[in-house]
Order: C-alpha cells, then sequence, then structure tokens
C-alpha cells in the first residue's frame, strides 16, 4: 500500500543506498502530503534513520533521487530542518543550552557571519516554545535526556524551516517531555508545517500521525493512517518477529470503536 | 635575580622578540590544540609533530643553511603528506585510529631520522642547529626566523576567532551543519591545515618532539576550570603562554638546556595543578565536598536518633547512650555533637542531649524523608518493609523539598510508613 500524492512536499525516486556495498535501503519510491504529522516507523535497522540522513543528503545513495518542493535539496535547504538523534554529538561540549540553539541560526547566516541580537532573539523564543526558557545559559551536559531533546527540537525550529525531519525525538525522554513534545509537534503540522519523524513504539504512533512511512529495508507501507495501520502491514514491517503486533491488534480490539476508521 | 630583571624588562629588544614571538606561538597552538582535545583527536597532533621532521631535514639539504622558508616549507608539506594519509588510511582500510597514528608517526620519524644521519654525515657545519629542532631552543631564534613563525601564528590566531562559529559546530554536531548547508568539508580542511600550521610554529622554539604538548595540555588543564568556550580558549592560551615565557627564560640562563622540555615541565605542573585544585572537578575540591556531605549525613543520624528518643516519651539522650548507638563512630560522632551544638541544633542540659527548636525542624524532616520514602518503595516498587530501610537511609538526606511535595501527593499525605511508624509533620505537637 503505498500511496502517492499530488503536488508533494518530499518526493523520493527509486531510492537504494549501501553501507559497504550491502543495501541497507531497496528502491524506496515514496511522495508525501504537505501539512502533515508523518510517523517513519519499523524495527531495528530497518533504514529509519538512513531514509531521513539521505533526504538530507548526509549519506549518498547508491541509485535514485529525493526531491524537496519540487526542487533539489541544495535550491531549498532553509527550508528543512533536522533533528539529528541524541546520542549522535558528545554533551559533554563546552556549550550552553542558548549556544546550541544558535546553530539552528547558522544556515541562514551562512559562512563568517556571528549570530546578532535578532537571531538571540529568535533562539530565545524557541526555548520558550519547547518550555526551556529557565535553562538558557545552563551547561549542556547539566541537562537530562528530555531536556537535551528539548534543546534540540529548539534547535530545529531556530532554522524556521517548513520542513522537519526528525531522527528519534522521543528516544530516552520521560513522559512528560513525551507529551510536551508531540503537543508541540501538533501546533506545528496545525500551522501548515510538515513533520517528519522517526518513531520506535507502534503503541503511542497510532495516537501520533496522521501519515505513515513503514520500512523494513524496504518500503512496506506509505499512506494515511486509516488506510495503513493494519494488521497485516505492521505484520509485514515488523517481519512477525516481534509480538509486539498482537499487542497492537489486541489494543485496536480493546477500542469500542475502529480507531483505524477516520 | 639580575638575570630575572633583565630578562622580565624586556631591555633587551631581543628577548622582547622572542617572548613576543612565544606569546603568539602559544596561542596559536592553545586555540588550534583546545579545539582538537575537543574533538578527541589529541593524538593527530602528536603524529603531525613527528611527521614533520623529514620535512625539515629536507628543507635543510636543500637550502643548505637553516632557512626558515626552507624549513617551514618542508615541515608543512610532510604534515600535510601525514594528514593526508592518515585519513587515506583511515578510508580505505579496516586499521583503527590509533594504529594509523602509531603507523604515521614512527615512519616518519624513523625516516627524519635516517635523514638526520645523513645531514651530519655530509659534514656541513651549519648542521648544528638542526638539533634544536627535535627538543627546541627558543632563544636560538634570529629575526628572520621571528618574522616568519610570527606571522604564520597571527594567521591562525585570526583565522580561529573569524571562523569560532564554524569549528564549534565542526567539533560539537558536523553532521547539522552539512545538513544546514555549511561547506563541512572545506572547514575540516580549514582546521586540518591550521592544525599542521600550528605544529610548523612551533619547531624551532619547542620541537617536534614536544609540540604535541604544548597543543593539547593547555586546553585539557583549562577544561577543569570552565564549561564556557571562549574561557576555556582563554585560559588555554594563558597558559601556553606562561609555559612558553618561563621555558624561554630557562633557556636564557642556560643555553645549553632546550626550551621543549622546560615547557612541557611547566604545563604538566599547570595541568597538575588544575586536576588537583580546580573548583568543583578538581580532586581536592571533590574530596572535601564528598566529605562535608558525610558530616551532614552523620549529623542527620545524630538528631534523628534524639528524635526517635523523643517519640519514646525521652526527653533526650546522654552522651553515653547515643555514642552506644554508633559503637564504631565514637570519635566522629563526638565531633557531630560539639557541630550540632553549635550550629544551634541541640543543647545539653543535664547531661541529657536535647534538641533545640531548629533542631527538632530539621530532625522532624529528615526522618518524614525516611518514613516518607520507605512508604513509596513499599507502596509503588512492591518491596517488603524489611527491605526498604537501607535505601531510605541514603535517601534521607538527598530528597529536595520538590521531590517532597511531590512522594507527599503521590502517597496522598500518608499518616503511617511500612512499619506502622507515625510520619512527622512540621505542624505535629512533640
Amino acid at each position: 500500500m503505498i500511496k502517492q500524492v499530488e503536488n508533494p512536499i518530499l518526493e523520493i525516486h527509486d531510492l537504494t543506498v549501501s553501507y559497504d556495498q550491502s543495501p541497507v535501503l531497496w528502491n524506496v519510491d515514496l511522495s508525501l502530503p504537505a501539512g502533515k504529522l508523518i510517523g517513519i516507523l519499523g524495527p531495528n535497522g530497518a533504514g529509519k534513520s538512513t531514509l531521513i540522513k539521505s533526504v538530507m543528503g548526509l549519506v549518498e545513495p547508491s541509485s535514485g533521487y529525493v526531491k524537496l518542493f519540487d526542487q533539489t535539496l541544495d535550491a531549498v535547504r532553509n527550508r528543512i530542518s533536522y533533528v539529528p538523534q541524541r546520542e549522535s554529538v558528545d554533551w559533554n561540549f563546552p556549550a550552553s543550552v542558548l549556544d546550541v540553539v544558535l546553530m539552528g541560526t547558522y544556515g541562514k547566516l551562512g559562512l563568517f557571519k556571528r549570530p546578532g541580537k535578532k537571531e538571540k532573539a529568535l533562539a530565545l523564543d524557541c526555548l520558550e516554545k519547547v518550555g526551556m526558557s529557565a535553562f538558557v545559559h545552563r551547561q549542556i551536559s547539566e541537562l537530562s535526556g528530555g531536556q537535551q531533546q528539548r534543546v534540540f527540537i529548539a534547535r530545529a525550529l531556530a532554522q524556521e524551516a517548513d520542513l522537519y525531519l526528525m531522527d528519534e525525538p522521543f528516544a530516552g525522554v520521560d513522559m512528560n517531555t513525551e507529551a510536551a513534545i508531540f503537543k508541540l509537534l501538533q501546533e506545528m503540522s496545525a500551522g501548515g508545517k510538515t513533520v517528519v519523524v522517526v518513531h520506535h513504539d507502534i503503541y503511542s504512533a497510532v495516537n501520533y500521525f496522521d501519515w505513515f512511512i513503514m520500512l523494513n529495508l524496504h518500503l512496506v507501507a506509505s499512506g494515511p493512517k486509516n488506510e495503513v495501520v493494519t494488521e497485516e502491514l505492521l505484520r509485514k514491517t515488523y517481519g512477525g518477529k516481534l509480538n509486539l503486533l498482537s499487542k497492537v491488534s489486541e489494543l485496536i480490539r480493546q477500542k469500542e470503536f475502529n480507531p483505524l476508521k477516520g | 635575580m639580575s638575570d630575572f630583571l633583565y630578562f622580565f624588562s624586556f631591555q633587551d629588544s631581543s628577548i622582547a622578540f622572542v617572548v613576543m614571538g612565544i606569546t603568539l606561538l602559544g596561542i596559536g597552538s592553545a586555540f588550534v590544540g583546545t579545539f582538537s582535545f575537543l574533538d578527541n583527536k589529541a593524538l593527530l597532533g602528536d603524529a603531525i609533530s613527528h611527521a614533520v621532521f623529514p620535512g625539515i631535514c629536507l628543507g635543510f639539504m636543500l637550502a643548505g643553511e637553516k632557512n626558515p622558508f626552507y624549513i617551514v616549507g618542508g615541515a608543512f608539506l610532510s604534515g600535510a603528506l601525514a594528514t593526508f594519509l592518515s585519513s587515506w588510511l583511515k578510508s580505505n582500510t579496516k586499521l583503527s585510529d590509533d594504529t594509523i597514528i602509531a603507523v604515521i608517526l614512527s615512519v616518519f620519524f624513523g625516516i627524519g631520522i635516517v635523514f638526520l644521519t645523513v645531514i651530519q654525515k655530509s659534514g656541513n657545519p651549519e648542521m648544528a642547529g638542526l638539533n634544536q629542532f627535535i627538543f627546541g631552543n627558543a632563544i636560538g631564534i634570529v629575526e628572520r626566523d621571528l618574522w616568519v613563525y610570527g606571522s604564520l601564528s597571527i594567521l591562525i590566531i585570526s583565522v580561529i576567532g573569524f571562523m569560532l562559529k564554524e569549528f564549534q559546530i565542526l567539533v560539537f554536531n558536523p553532521e547539522f551543519g552539512k545538513a544546514v548547508g555549511l561547506p563541512m568539508n572545506i572547514i575540516r580542511f580549514v582546521f586540518d591545515v591550521l592544525l599542521i600550521l600550528a605544529v610548523v610554529i612551533g619547531i624551532q622554539a619547542i620541537g617536534v618532539v614536544l609540540m604535541a604538548a604544548l597543543l593539547i595540555t593547555p586546553g585539557t588543564a583549562a577544561r577543569f576550570w570552565t564549561d564556557r568556550l571562549g574561557i576555556l580558549l582563554g585560559l588555554a592560551s594563558l597558559f601556553a603562554i606562561l609555559s612558553g615565557v618561563f621555558g624561554t627564560y630557562i633557556s636564557y640562563l642556560l643555553p645549553q638546556m632546550p626550551t621543549g622540555p622546560w615547557v612541557v615541565v611547566i604545563l604538566s605542573s599547570i595541568a597538575l595543578i588544575s586536576f588537583l585544585f580546580a573548583p568543583k572537578k578538581g580532586l581536592v575540591s571533590r574530596y572535601f565536598h564528598r566529605r562535608s556531605y558525610l558530616q551532614k549525613t552523620q549529623r542527620d543520624h545524630v538528631l534523628k536518633s534524639i528524635f526517635k528518643a523523643r517519640e519514646l516519651g525521652q526527653e533526650g539522650l546522654t552522651r553515653a547512650e547515643l555514642l552506644s548507638l554508633y559503637p564504631h563512630q565514637q570519635s566522629s560522632i563526638k565531633n557531630s555533637i560539639k557541630g550540632l551544638e553549635k550550629e544551634g541544633l541541640l543543647f545539653v542540659n543535664q547531661s541529657l542531649i536535647k534538641l533545640t527548636d531548629p533542631g527538632k525542624y530539621q530532625a522532624r524532616r529528615v526522618v518524614r524523608l525516611h518514613r516518607l520514602w520507605e512508604s513509596y518503595l513499599n507502596e509503588y516498587m512492591n518491596i517488603a518493609p524489611d527491605h526498604v530501610h537501607e535505601s531510605a537511609e541514603k535517601l534521607e538526606h538527598l530528597l529536595t523539598p520538590d521531590l517532597e511535595a511531590l512522594l507527599e501527593s503521590r502517597l496522598n499525605f500518608p499518616k503511617l510508613d511500612p512499619h506502622q511508624e507515625q510520619i512527622p509533620r512540621d505542624h505535629d505537637e512533640l
């Protein structure tokens, strides 16, 4: 079940990506509508992070191409924002929360220019949106996992983009942070932004997203929630190896109505 | 002493020049080295500093004398070749980083020594000065050298100052930099060039063997004192300048004494002092912090013992009764009693040790936290009542008022703990 859309905000055409000759993504071909909250689901090692890294041009595809806003990546970089995995950086780096959020403005600033008053005001604004105003000058190594994640999201907000690609923003965060981040993502999507999120937990995903990409080295499904969140597609995605699947169908059965239908 | 005054009053313009040169060199190498230390690439600087040696010898052979342009040029080229080789080996073989570094360092330095032997056999009268490049001799610097090394240092300092934001993102999160469209490959290349240059400027004054120390140690030592990048760079520069100037002074006093080893001795002392005495991160400060924490926990325990005696209807405890509760800590308990008396938390009346009002308040709080935590463990984590005491004994000193409030509301303000003991509150009569 792969639903293609008219005027996609993101189009991935026959993308194949390999690490050390072994393909980690096979012929992914999909298109995404604007203004949706989109979840990328799949088991460990399914190529979820690889997919968004190749959209951001951080890994070279072996074949295929990516188009954003019907253009190449370099033409529209300022309209795209990226949140890498929290573990991908060394949080002992001597920087304050504000320093990290200011990095979100570096793309628009370009080389050599330093962030000024305008950028600082923007960064403070973004920190307020993620509820981290009290931590502006805090050293980043002193933050909890959930706070670090909020800082990364604030940095992405400071890019003032239209399309947001987030790699596991819910990984290792506490329940309060998860709820706060999700609320923020909903607001962004209601405000016309497109948000693509790599997510590992099918349980909460069903409640969070309105469009799903399901990956398991190849593209299993891409489409709106009510069309693709089916037992069959979930089983295909998770290969039947996980008994999570039966739990999800249990979850669906427990509802008095069918949550998969609109 | 008169030597000291003569040196540091800079009456001699050649000394002033050398000190200025070593200051610039210190700032430049501290800047570059701090970034490469933060990037966890400390060993690369060591490899490059050894790898410039064959280039120095080749430059000397070509020029036939100690011409700084030939020597700097040769050093730069062989440093660049080493840097290129190490990244080529990394992407084209499965060798680990430390293997690559070890191979590059020893192969290049070995070749350098071969060249040096060839030059020594040639009987060139100029070659005596070449040994200086191994351990450095700042006083041997002449004005012509100074112009070359000085301007290279200024170049390094200005490029880093100008590209602070770029290097910050290069070290912290290069992937993000690439994602926002910064040319990370070019920034990495510029940084590699700066690293090689930072080694090259130190070859005359510090020597190739020890230059890595001037790159890495200042940043490492400064890291103990601060969490801010700007202050870190400033402190690292200060440490590098101090050690550089002092090393030069020694070489001035004792002309046979190479500069590099003395710079390293001073730098290591600064690093050792930082490691031991820096506030917060230093060993001594952590020791005292821990000691005062342990002292506080023991005082809490003393207050608690008297509080419990009151619960059983006693007015207080005699000194002997109190000490008998802690048979293995007699002397420290005596200290705690003295300390608590000084703080006004307890007083002695007719040989009975009793709590003052602030003492009651503090004791009540510790007992309350202890019993609340026991209740929480029992109720929420299903731990049997006879297994909860140990954990509560530690947590009662740690829990903050915020957490206390949270515990109270989660447990719905319980009256009794799992051992059916009353949980004391401030409004209770006691």
